[in-house]
């Protein structure tokens, strides 16, 4: 089979499993929503038929399914109405919130990968030097350490000892014009720092294990005996090559980068999606996790699909 | 490319220390086999370092780990080495006690994934039918960020240890069966498992007899790198509040001091849970590494 025909049917059973997850699982527990919101306290038992009624789960189970279905693919989806922020609608906090996510998670992927990027050409031109062994012992490091603690190291040196970046949130209340930009750009960078090195530890770690393949390939055995300038066989054809993994890879990395970015925006306090889902933890709010969960599969399937799109332009090969 | 010849030359002769090692019997096996490398040698070292500490630790503190043992909010002193916390409990303590839990939940579910993943990886990719269904299957669970689904499954239930440990098998089995399956596929090429099918074995006596003992050791390293992966996530998921509070772990003394002391300056409550959680899940993930580069049959010949 074609690969991206392959890729599309997969990413559609990817939808398919998180649209009935989303709306099977909390229908395994014991007790409905009406009952655990009820749940100790003093809640006549009249209040909890209205809130049945309010949600819809006195209609049989397929009712309730069909409902759903036609909630979530109408425009904008509808995802229900949040218990903590009631009654805001789920996809109006997500409207709000979406922003700010993309902004940390896309300026620490360009970062991680283009800091990477350069470690690994170094090391490519100087191979088995010192700056590759470091560079292979901090990944290591790096990969092992939980995000959500170095985030807490980089937030006590930064903004609670050296009180050069701001403690929480995304932007100074007040703020106007150019300042405005710049209290913007001041809040991301604890964040996206964060991000960016573990991004920058997983890609090094890919980056040097397929470059190690592609230097002993046939075509830079020939390359060298061609008396090719070392630096030319490093970027024109190991470094090429070894992209190729690095796309595939990291957009399978997409949904661990996203459980990365819901745990760093917690620690900064960063109102995007994830502080969001912290929030519903404690809240019990489950209308947003469904949201959530099945928003950000989605965003996953997409950014998988871009990812393979641009591996199919950059390779070929994949076509047939 | 005086270098490129250098690590050639190296490499060769890691070979033929690997093929030494194969005639060598007793701890010299074992040395050469699982200690002869670097990484290998440091991530062994924390790992026991981490033991000693589990098994002895205990008889040294003079604290339990829910005593109240000195001022609260105490920076290190001599008699608390790593600070008290916001009721005056020692953190060195919960830190030693914690140890059990964060750690059986993490090898529990590292060896239900790894167990899982390795039964389908082998299936899928022994069985030409079966590997469409498998690999559409590990692609879904590689695809669903793990956090959110975690967190749904556990503010739906009741959060108990077999729960977390359910869950973290139900995200983590995919990539143990996708290495599995991409094994067996090219172990399934190899001339002897035609010359098994031609001599009459049936399938389930090839997978035994000739896959398996094959990929066994891949899904051994991956048990091992699996085991820093489910407990930094298992962790993860209790200092966000999915998790029993009651129950001192290291996830739970990092979700405490970041509700009641990391934002006014309390360092030392996150440095040593923190630390410990990174010291095993390096010393597993170097360990799992020097494995999977030991006995990567594309390293060794």
């Amino acid at each position: 089979m074609n690969f991206i025909k392959r890729r599309i049917i997969n990413s559609i059973i990817v939808f398919l499993a998180v649209l009935n997850l989303d709306f099977f699982l909390p229908r395994l527990a014991p007790g409905n929503a009406a009952e655990i919101l009820a749940a100790g306290s003093k809640v006549p038992a009249t209040a909890i038929l209205l809130l049945e009624q309010r949600f819809g789960l006195n209609k049989p189970l397929y009712v309730q399914y069909a409902l759903y279905l036609k909630g979530i693919f109408s425009w904008p989806p509808d995802f229900g109405i949040s218990y903590g922020y009631y009654p805001d609608t789920v996809t109006h906090l997500f409207e709000v919130r979406v922003g700010w996510s993309m902004l940390l998670l896309l300026s620490s992927l360009a970062l991680g990968i283009a800091l990477a990027y350069v470690a690994a050409a170094s090391s490519t031109l100087r191979r088995g030097g010192k700056l590759e062994a470091l560079a292979m012992d901090v990944s290591v490091l790096i990969n092992s350490t939980p995000i959500f603690w170095s985030a807490m190291g980089l937030l006590w040196i930064f903004a609670i000892t050296l009180n050069i970046f701001p403690l929480y949130g995304n932007v100074d209340l007040g703020a106007t014009g150019i300042g405005y930009v710049e209290s913007i750009l001041v809040h991301a960078v604890l964040p996206v720092v964060t991000l960016a090195v573990s991004i920058f530890g997983e890609s090094y770690l890919l980056l040097r294990g397929s470059t190690q393949e592609a230097l002993k390939s046939d075509y830079v055995l020939a390359a060298e005996s061609r008396g090719l300038y070392n630096r030319m066989i490093a970027t024109r054809y190991v470094l090429r090559n070894s992209l190729l993994p690095l796309v595939s890879v990291m957009s399978f990395s997409l949904a661990s980068l996203v459980s990365r970015l819901i745990l760093v925006e917690a620690v900064f306090g960063y109102p995007g999606i994830g502080d969001l889902i912290i929030d519903a933890v404690k809240l019990h709010d489950y209308p947003v996790i469904e949201g959530s969960l099945f928003f950000l599969t989605v965003f996953v399937i997409v950014g998988g699909l871009i990812g393979d799109y641009v591996l199919v332009r950059m390779d070929p090969r994949l076509k047939s | 490319m005086e270098k490129a010849r250098a690590t050639r030359k190296l490499e060769d002769r890691h070979s033929i220390a690997v093929k030494k090692a194969d005639r060598l019997r007793g701890f010299g096996w074992f040395y050469s086999r699982f200690l002869s490398n670097k990484s290998a040698k440091v991530g062994w070292f924390l790992i026991l370092c981490v033991l000693l500490m589990v098994l002895v630790g205990p008889y040294f503190v003079q604290y339990a780990p829910d005593a109240i043992a000195g001022e609260a909010n105490s920076p290190p002193t001599l008699a608390h080495p790593f600070g008290t916390d916001y009721l005056g409990h020692d953190i060195l303590s919960q830190v030693i006690y914690g140890a059990y839990p964060s750690l059986i939940v993490g090898l529990a579910a590292a060896l239900g994934a790894t167990t899982f993943g390795f039964v389908v990886g082998v299936l899928g990719g022994y069985y030409n039918k079966l590997e469409w269904v498998l690999s559409a299957s590990t692609d879904a669970i590689l695809s669903i960020p793990a956090l959110p689904l975690l967190i749904l499954i556990g503010i739906i239930f009741v959060v108990t240890d077999q729960l977390i440990v359910g869950g973290l098998m139900l995200v983590l089995w995919a990539p143990a069966a996708r290495a599995v399956r991409s094994q067996v596929a090219s172990v399934k090429k190899l001339p002897y498992v035609d010359a098994a099918k031609t001599s009459g074995m049936s399938d389930w006596r090839i997978i035994w007899r000739v896959i398996v003992p094959k990929v066994g050791s891949i899904a051994m390293a991956y048990f091992v790198l699996l085991v820093s992966v489910s407990v930094v996530l298992a962790t993860a998921l209790e200092f966000i509040g999915v998790g029993n509070p009651e129950v001192v772990s290291w996830g739970s003394i990092l979700y405490f001091a970041q509700q009641y002391g990391f934002y006014l300056g309390d360092w030392w409550w996150v440095l040593a849970p923190g630390l410990a959680i990174t010291v095993v899940a390096t010393g597993f993930a170097l360990i799992g590494f020097s494995f999977e580069e030991m006995m990567n049959p594309r390293l060794r010949t």
